[in-house]
């Protein structure tokens, strides 16, 4: 294994973790944090946040970058909404990020649980904010629908990578239905900030980063997240490069200048990491 | 008193880990909080924290070395 750079050490203490590790197991729940192995779990859970993945823990994708298992998934727990809102308040969280495996099976692709998950919180936890980070629900506006009319704060979708490399790294999504599901979302309700991310070090050259960028802001995008590929094992795409952190501040740099409202750009940043800041940076827009 | 500290289980599937670093020596003071060893796993390098302060007494394994999970890494002399 090639050694990694100095800013990818991160700190790691067993009974910080196992406290929300219990809660979890306890209500039944799975984070993203654990399913993907997160490399900032350690911190978030210490810092008592997690980033909830409702609908259960295996995924009927099979993207390449991705350490969420593909599996057969069952039926959405009719409970989980009411869990979630349980943990989000005995968390004190006051900011919540939900997301999903992609459930293809499902005829809403899981919308109506997530409509059910933020309405739940809204009861146990007012004033909480809530993102929403979804799959591409395959485009199906009926379902995103759904999803919108339960108001989530953010309306998160990452698209993940640039253009060119779609294919390679997610081959059951695509790049032109990913700036549709943010571009329709922001165009139904402008209010909800739309929000959306991509990896650095799958073999992306800067010109198609700065498409990449180009395309996602054009949908009306307010939150842009840009943060390292790490991968997640031998069997996953292959790493093409640890860009550093001077890389990421000029992406920063170039995101800002093309007219995004908030950037977080780092090798450690991930969708939703310290996603609460993006939203007060934010919220004073609408 | 003694206490061991062992390899973290740092994700399910987690069998070993190769202890790359150590980042105290024998004899030397160690406070809760403070990294002990870092772990490297596919994605990062984990520095992780003594949950008590003590005296690192003993190292039990070499950098380099791979260690199962739960398996005694370090003796720690509590105060």
């Amino acid at each position: 294994m090639e050694r990694k750079p100095e800013w990818l050490k991160v700190r790691y203490n067993q009974d910080a973790v196992n406290e929300v590790a219990e809660l979890m197991r306890d209500l039944k729940l799975n984070t993203v944090c654990k399913e993907a192995n997160c490399p900032n779990l350690g911190e978030c859970y210490r810092k008592h946040t997690a980033t909830f993945m409702i609908l259960g823990s295996a995924c009927t994708r099979n993207c390449r970058f991705c350490n969420v298992t593909t599996g057969h998934p069952l039926p959405p727990d009719p409970d989980e909404p009411r869990h979630v809102a349980e943990a989000a308040k005995k968390l004190g969280l006051r900011h919540v990020v939900l997301t999903c495996p992609t459930r293809d099976d499902l005829p809403d692709g899981g919308a109506e649980q997530f409509a059910n998950t933020v309405r739940a919180i809204r009861e146990l936890c007012p004033g909480t904010t809530v993102e929403t980070l979804i799959s591409d629900m395959q485009g199906d506006t009926a379902a995103l629908d759904v999803v919108l009319a339960a108001q989530p704060d953010v309306l998160n979708h990452n698209v993940e990578t640039v253009k060119e490399l779609q294919q390679a790294v997610r081959s059951k999504a695509t790049y032109d239905r990913s700036l549709f599901v943010l571009r329709y979302c922001k165009e139904k309700d402008p209010t909800i900030l739309t929000k959306t991310g991509f990896m650095v070090g799958l073999g992306e050259t800067d010109e198609q980063i700065a498409a990449l960028m180009d395309d996602v802001l054009d949908t009306g995008c307010d939150i842009l997240t840009i943060g390292q590929y790490l991968q997640p094992s031998p069997k996953h795409y292959p790493l093409a490069r640890y860009a550093t952190p001077e890389d990421f501040a000029r992406y920063k740099q170039m995101a800002l200048d093309k007219g995004f409202h908030h950037v977080a750009s780092a090798p450690l940043a991930r969708s939703s990491y310290r996603a609460w800041e993006a939203l007060e940076d934010v919220h004073d827009l609408y | 008193m003694e206490k061991k500290i062992t390899m973290p289980k740092l994700r399910p599937e987690m069998r070993s880990g190769v202890l790359c670093a150590w980042l105290k020596e024998e004899g030397e003071t160690v406070t809760a909080g403070e990294p002990l060893f870092e772990i490297e796993t596919d994605k990062v390098v984990n520095q992780i924290e003594a949950t008590e302060s003590g005296v690192l007494k003993k190292q039990l394994f070499e950098e380099g070395d791979t260690v199962d999970v739960e398996t005694a890494v370090a003796v720690l002399e509590m105060k």
